[in-house]
């Protein structure tokens, strides 16, 4: 086998690389981008994304090229020492203004009368809502194993989507798909830092191999997966409210900027996603948005634990929050005046058939949480302390979200999905589908569900390898929204089965899968969000949070969670995947903002994870989990609504709105001290 | 440099390089793919190893100061009936850890019912903060220690904790 360290590009942005390479020593080589065909791997992206970069290099720590050789040691230091040049540009670090050149999507839709709504309006409000770099903290190092038996190119590798990675690699290599065979290795929680960059670090192995004739490996580094690979992306939220003078929303003027970095291949789903989320919660009867995607001179940014809702959530519930301080009101009687109700219209869609429980969750949630009274005595505190000499910073904020079962991009392969399953003579039953990639609580579920309705045994129930799955097409599994999906087509194949099953004879067989929605070929026919809203999980969040007034660090002290996501299998996995989504969120709510110009990560890792005894408490209530029906995605609920309910807490601790997150121990003293 | 190190009961001359950690030179030279390591800063726990006894984050510990010591990874205590217990009680409590901690886990849950067989909540937390992580379940990791140690208790002294 041979070892492959990464030649990287020292430069922001330039043209034409050349890549100096002194004499190897015998057993080593190198491969760059002129030894590859010259196809991109993702054409629909912009100019796409190449496997090794030449003609343009994006941003500094891009890989030019792999030395390969039987040492790993020996190619990081080979690799280390090549001589990079290219014709230098200004690197394009700045997005918020931004030139044509670097939109990579652009979105915008416009409903009602906007102007007319704005004259009406007796309560303007304008404000900006900023977004971090956040590190997705997997597990597992970012890498690729690839070698060819016979005509067949195996690739082993991390990825949450298998199906994509072969047609990419089909495509870049020149081979035919039947000829690729994908190997996911294990995954810890990826929260989508997995869905298309190791495709790169596959296709870069699958070169290597198939030039060289060996297996070749490709192992990052901890370091350089963290300055080099993909991260939750930057984002900047406007928004311009009018409202009457009870504080109901009249219209919505929204831009919302989402730093890309590079590249990324999802941008068209992070924007749109992000335009559905921050019209999903609250009714308006006149929005503007536009929304882009903007690239510039970093790593690749991207999705992170929810595909560009999280951004919007935060921005929108922010929003709200600062409206309510306008009115002198408290913030959950402005939301509960504009919250979305069934038969109301988001975005000039039909009126919404389907129930939209948020009113009975923000009510629920309140009760729960003890909001109310909570919030008036912090209130009170502040204003008989405002300096906060007793000591006590505290403050609790609750917030809503949704999380979906669908995806709108304009690549279909997203929202197809397929699951076969074959019950033999002695009731064994055998799953096929590329989700088994999911994780072992996500395959208990299926396992139970199958069950119940086969009437067998849990223990009687494969999953095939994914690698033995390529004929059924897939989707990415993301945090849950791909694994509801495949609750249903499991469900689906079950029960088909079963119903033959006094009819036939054993073995029995049945396939399900979903296809693209039609719409989704052209996202501007869509009115954001309604599409949605049917297969959506709903959820309210509060947040209890203490500043230490000594540091300015922020102690989350408990978190509830009302929840109405259809039917719940199993309620012990639903409740520990959830707390363990919680504490990844609340971590990022604490973690620093990561710097992706810093050479080192020490500083980032620091006070990445919250302490065992700073937990908070973790309340969570589900709504009818018993009723008959659909089970629906939880995973990314967490996400979605824990970052804005943080920043609301923080928000009224503090008695002033940052406007951003992540807040570090630090800035909050500032602002604590400045107060 | 070379290190004498007894590792997992067998006496080792260990080639390292200056600046190597222990945990480097374990896994250049022997391979054992229970060291995970990930952040290096003695936080995430994929490195726990037993050094003469004493339970330590092997990426905070120089290679060089192994020397003349005894070091004990988790592949020398998987078989162990103690393992056992803690590997059930995940399975009961339906906490699962992901495949690049789960050893680590085990490690640190393994020296806790090792010095405290029946721990408060206490030692329990700061036991699992040596392998801290924002993706594993704390509620569901806690119950398990709890009943890892139910389990050892009974089968040790035949009786309930
Ligand atoms: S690698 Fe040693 S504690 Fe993380
Ligand atoms: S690192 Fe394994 S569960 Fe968190």
């Amino acid at each position: 086998m041979l070892f492959a360290s990464t030649i990287r590009s020292p430069f922001h942005r330039g043209r034409n690389a050349k890549v100096g390479i002194d004499a190897l020593p015998k057993g080593y080589s190198a491969i760059l981008a002129e030894d590859l065909p010259r196809h991109s791997l993702f054409p629909s992206f912009k100019d796409g994304i190449p496997i090794f970069a030449s003609e343009q290099i994006s941003y500094r720590g891009e890989a030019l090229g792999l030395i390969l050789g039987p040492d790993p040691g020996s190619c990081d230091e080979l690799a280390a020492a090549a001589r990079v040049e290219c014709e230098e540009e200004e690197p394009e670090q700045e997005w918020e203004s931004f030139s044509s050149s670097q939109i990579a999507y652009h979105y915008s839709a416009e409903y009602g009368d906007l102007e007319k709504m704005f004259v009406a309006s007796s309560t303007e409000l304008k404000e900006v809502y900023r977004n971090g770099i956040f590190d997705h903290h997997y597990s597992e190092p970012m890498g690729a194993l690839s070698f060819w038996d016979k005509e067949t190119l195996s690739v082993h590798c991390a990825t949450q989507w298998p199906d994509d990675l072969r047609r990419r690699l089909s495509g870049a290599l020149s081979l035919s798909e039947a000829d690729i065979v994908v190997h996911p290795t294990e995954m810890g929680r990826t929260l989508d830092g997995r869905l298309w960059y190791p495709t790169i670090v596959a296709a870069q192995a699958a070169a290597a191999s198939k030039i060289s004739g060996k297996p070749v490996r490709i192992l990052y580094t901890r370091e350089e997966d963290f300055l080099h690979t993909t991260k939750q992306a930057r984002s900047a939220v406007s928004i311009r409210s009018g409202s009457d003078d009870q504080g109901r929303l009249l219209a919505l003027d929204i831009v919302i900027l989402i730093n890309i970095g590079a590249y990324n291949p999802l941008a068209p789903e992070l924007v749109y996603q992000a335009a559905s989320a921050i019209t999903g919660i609250y009714s308006c009867p006149a929005i503007r948005i536009e929304a882009y995607a903007i690239r510039s001179n970093t790593i690749p940014l991207g999705a992170m634990g929810s595909v560009g809702a999280t951004h919007a959530f935060f921005a929108i519930e922010a929003h709200m929050n600062n409206l309510a301080q306008r009115y002198s009101k408290h913030p959950a009687e402005i939301k509960a005046l504009n919250i979305l109700k069934k038969g109301q219209s988001t975005f000039g869609a039909p009126g919404l058939s389907a129930d939209i429980p948020l009113d009975r969750i923000h009510r629920e949630l309140q009760l729960v949480s003890d909001y109310p009274r909570k919030y008036a005595s912090y209130e009170l505190v502040k204003k008989r302390d405002p300096g906060c000499r007793e000591g006590i910073v505290r403050g609790i904020a609750l917030t809503l979200g949704y999380q979906t079962g669908r995806s709108f991009s304009e690549q279909s392969t997203m929202n197809s999905y397929s699951v076969e399953a074959t019950l033999d003579r002695e009731l064994k039953l055998l799953i096929k589908t590329q989700a088994a990639i999911g994780s072992e609580a996500l395959k208990t579920m299926w396992r139970k569900t199958a069950a119940e309705i086969l009437s067998i045994q849990e223990e009687h129930i494969r999953f095939l390898l994914p690698e033995n799955t390529h004929s059924l097409p897939s989707g990415p599994m993301t945090l849950s929204r791909g694994s509801t999906v495949i609750q249903h087509l499991i469900e689906k194949t079950c029960r088909s089965i079963q119903k033959k099953r006094f009819r036939e004879s054993l073995p029995l067989s049945a396939k399900a899968r979903t296809r693209a929605p039609k719409a989704s070929s052209s996202p501007e026919g869509l009115y954001p969000g309604a599409q949605l809203l049917d297969s959506a999980s709903w959820c309210g969040t509060a947040v209890e949070v203490e500043i230490d007034a000594l540091t300015g660090r922020p102690i989350p002290l408990a978190v509830w969670m009302v929840i109405d996501a259809g039917r719940i299998i199993s309620m012990q996995t639903a409740l520990a995947s959830l707390r363990a989504s919680t504490l990844s969120a609340l971590a990022l709510c604490t973690a620093n903002d990561f710097d992706p110009a810093s050479a080192g990560i020490d500083d980032y890792l620091a006070d990445f994870n919250l302490r065992m005894r700073d937990l908070p408490d973790i309340h969570i209530r589900f709504i009818d989990p018993d009723r008959n029906g659909a089970a629906k995605g939880i995973g990314e609920l967490p996400f979605v609504t824990i970052p804005a309910a943080f920043y609301s807490a923080l928000t009224q601790a503090l008695g002033l709105d940052p406007r951003q997150l992540p807040l570090k121990g630090g800035e909050i003293l500032r602002l604590l001290e400045g107060s | 440099m070379i290190i004498d190190v007894t590792v997992n009961g067998v006496p080792r001359h260990l080639k390292s390089r200056s600046g190597d950690r222990l945990v480097d030179m374990l896994r250049k030279e022997l391979k054992l793919l229970s060291l995970s390591p990930d952040c290096l800063q003695g936080r995430c726990g994929k490195c726990l190893v037993f050094m003469d006894g004493r339970i330590v984050h092997s990426c905070l510990v120089p290679a060089f100061k192994a020397r003349a010591t005894t070091i004990l990874t988790f592949e020398a205590i998987a078989k162990n009936p103690e393992v056992k217990d803690i590997e059930k009680a995940f399975q009961i409590t339906q906490t699962q850890p992901c495949p690049f901690c789960r050893s680590a886990k085990i490690m640190a849950i393994f020296d806790l019912l090792s010095r405290i067989p029946l721990p408060g909540e206490e030692d329990i937390l700061e036991a699992l903060d040596m392998v801290s992580c924002p993706c594993s379940d704390p509620l569901g990791l806690i119950q398990a220690v709890k009943l890892a140690a139910e389990l050892r208790n009974k089968r040790k002294f035949s009786r309930e904790a």
